[in-house]
């Protein structure tokens, strides 16, 4: 085991990267730096960390879920429904939220219980669940919500605020909870080795169901915070969130092995490819290249991670 | 050669179990052929026969190597992005810089051939996990073709010869792109049935380590079946745009999960080690005349991607109880 900073080298490095880019953009465009545009981005990216928390778990746990954006687009409508029927938003969102878990409870019950693979598992939920909702919506918005729907009824500023505070919340109370609760090391053990987990008493089995149903659990509040940003709610939210949550978690440090890496790395992941899109716009490049970006910034990201151990192996490989 | 036999050989399943899985799927397309050929309408002609088979073939193409990476225990998530990005460059060959439509085709395969080499590279190089690399190159292959069209160039105009591959028949009314699918399938099975090179392939996918002390080139074989999946997809963009008359940035979107798709539902394990190109074959089978069949006899579409989920979790988990060794 690596010791001191080296165990976060990887979190250094996405940190020492975000900050060449944030030098580049002081030096090139200090207007990217206006309140107004910081503050759109961060409302942008709190869903997304919102939904790379829960990834977080399931990657820790050794699992992966591709189903979240099926997730995302049922908990968007189901808030939408749920509002139009009147039911005050903080119930809606605690409504929603379980729809989340239920959700999240299927891949759990078909990955821990049954011993299925979770990626072939969370391939066939997430098409039979955004199917399912399509047939059931068949594609039409949900319209006309209440007034106290879009930013929670507190207006703009508020609703923002709102957004932000919530994600942040989440992240604090989760990355308390993986380091200081038996919880949270049940986790780490159980993504790391599953059998000497078991050996010790944990049950790796009830971690990675209830991992899959916190996942489940933070897709449907992310869909909340989203949903609550527009008057509308789009039947095709969420296609693609898994990639982008995946990669965020990945370019963070954590291992898709099991076992290793940080929130604090998801954090830095989500905002590092959170900000090249805006950034490339603001230093006058085609926005066009952001997402040949993020592939180069995650590939950039894992072998740098191997290059080391390739080094020192390469005559045996 | 090595002896890759001896190679961390497979439990060997008994005969009745060995091959219930490709069993059962044959059976499955059985059942849906008469179904459909009741319940829908002009199901059970050649032309409905000819148009089935005409829309698998992208998706074939990609699954046929798709099969070979997964049983090494890899996976290819690019596959998608890399058809788009061969399309749009094979468009760009052909009406920018005035290439040979023939020429073009081979800049797409040559696109396709580049990807896999990159994947390769970072998966049997640097050994970063497979599904990391092709996810970082998903979103690559997918942003270069974003960029290098600016989000909206269309390429169109492709001359009659490559819209016949796409949309013509030959004589017997065989839509002209099937040949090349019975091709590939037919190379494929060969490379995996019958060669060492499959027997390695299959070994790595049991065990790497084991693999290379049986003297299997471990990063040779990587690179071969990445680079096959990288040119499959090329050919795929080749069948695409000459099937739909167009190349766009969004070319093959979501392909890689129809493909993984038909490998798993065909028995391939996800871990790897086992699976076979038939059941591939199958698995595509079953899929297609699953969403022609459904069109046919009026049913909403949506019913065909729901039936297909789970189909998928039924099969893994049959496929479970005959035995597959977990790896939790």
């Amino acid at each position: 085991m690596t010791r001191g900073l080296g165990r976060y080298r990887r979190e250094l490095g996405v940190a020492a990267a975000l900050a060449v880019l944030l030098a580049l953009l002081a030096v090139k465009a200090p207007a990217f730096f206006a309140g107004a545009n910081l503050r759109d981005l961060l409302v942008a990216n709190a869903p997304v960390l919102v939904a790379a928390v829960g990834m977080t778990l399931v990657v820790l746990a050794r699992q992966i879920d591709i189903s979240i954006g099926s997730q995302f687009a049922i908990c968007g409508v189901a808030a939408g429904l749920l509002a139009k029927t009147g039911l005050p938003m903080p119930f809606v969102t605690i409504g929603v939220v379980a729809a989340g878990a239920g959700l999240g409870a299927i891949n759990g019950a078909l990955v821990a219980g049954l011993g299925l693979p979770a990626i072939v598992v969370t391939l066939a939920t997430m098409v039979v669940l955004r199917e399912g909702l399509r047939w059931r919506t068949e594609g039409v918005w949900i319209q006309d919500l209440p007034e106290r729907f879009q930013w929670f009824g507190l207006g703009q500023a508020g609703g923002r605020t709102a957004i932000v505070v919530a994600a942040l919340v989440v992240f604090a109370a989760f990355a308390w909870g993986l380091r200081r609760l038996a919880a949270g090391r049940a986790v780490y053990a159980a993504g790391s080795d599953p059998e000497a987990a078991r050996l010790v008493g944990i049950h790796p089995r009830r971690v990675i169901f209830a991992a899959f149903v916190f996942m489940g659990a933070l897709t449907g509040l992310s869909a909340v915070l989203t949903a609550i940003q527009f008057i509308d709610v789009q039947t095709s939210a969420g296609a693609g969130l898994e990639m982008k949550v995946i990669a965020a978690v990945v370019v963070g440090g954590v291992a898709i092995s099991g076992g290793r890496g940080t929130l604090v790395g998801t954090l830095l992941g989500v905002t590092l490819l959170g900000t090249i899109g805006p950034a490339l716009t603001f230093l006058g490049t085609q926005a066009y290249w952001e997402r040949a970006l993020q592939g180069a910034v995650i590939l950039l990201a894992v072998s740098t991670d191997a290059l080391p151990s390739f080094v020192r192996t390469r005559g045996g490989a | 050669m090595a002896a890759p036999e001896v190679a961390a050989a497979p439990p060997a399943p008994r005969a009745w179990t060995r091959h219930t899985h490709e069993g059962l799927l044959l059976a499955l397309v059985i059942a849906e052929v008469a179904y459909f050929a009741h319940a829908g309408s002009n199901f059970f002609t050649t032309g409905n026969a000819g148009e089935v088979a005409r829309a698998s073939v992208e998706i074939g193409l990609l699954a046929l190597a798709l099969t070979a990476v997964i049983l090494t225990g890899g996976i290819d998530l690019s596959v998608g992005s890399l058809l788009g990005l061969a399309a749009v460059l094979m468009g760009s060959a052909h009406r920018d810089l005035h290439w040979p439509i023939g020429v073009a085709a081979l800049v797409a395969v040559a696109v396709g051939v580049g990807g896999g080499v990159l994947n390769a590279a970072l998966v049997a190089r640097l050994g970063v996990p497979p599904l990391i690399v092709t996810l970082g190159t998903y979103s690559l292959f997918r942003g270069i073709a974003e960029g290098f069209t600016g989000g909206i160039r269309n390429y169109t105009d492709f001359p009659p010869a490559l819209l016949f591959l796409g949309q013509g028949r030959l004589p017997g009314g065989i839509p002209a792109q099937v040949p090349l699918l019975v091709l590939a399938a037919v190379f494929f099975w060969l490379l995996v049935h019958r060669t060492p090179i499959g027997r390695g392939v299959r070994a790595i996918g049991f065990s790497p380590e084991g693999a290379r002390f049986a003297g299997i080139p471990v990063a040779r074989r990587l690179l071969l079946v990445y680079v096959l999946s990288g040119a499959m997809a090329g050919l795929a963009a080749v069948v695409y745009a000459a099937r739909l008359g167009q190349a766009k940035a969004d070319a093959g979107s979501g392909y890689e999960l129809f493909a993984i798709t038909a490998v798993v539902l065909g028995g391939t394990s996800i871990f790897g080690g086992r699976g076979t190109v038939h059941g591939t074959l199958l698995g595509l089978i079953a899929v297609a005349l699953l969403q022609n069949g459904l069109r046919l006899a009026d049913q909403p579409a949506e019913l065909a991607g729901i039936l297909t989920g789970v189909l998928l979790i039924g099969a893994i988990g049959a496929n479970r109880l005959v035995g597959e060794r977990s790896r939790a």
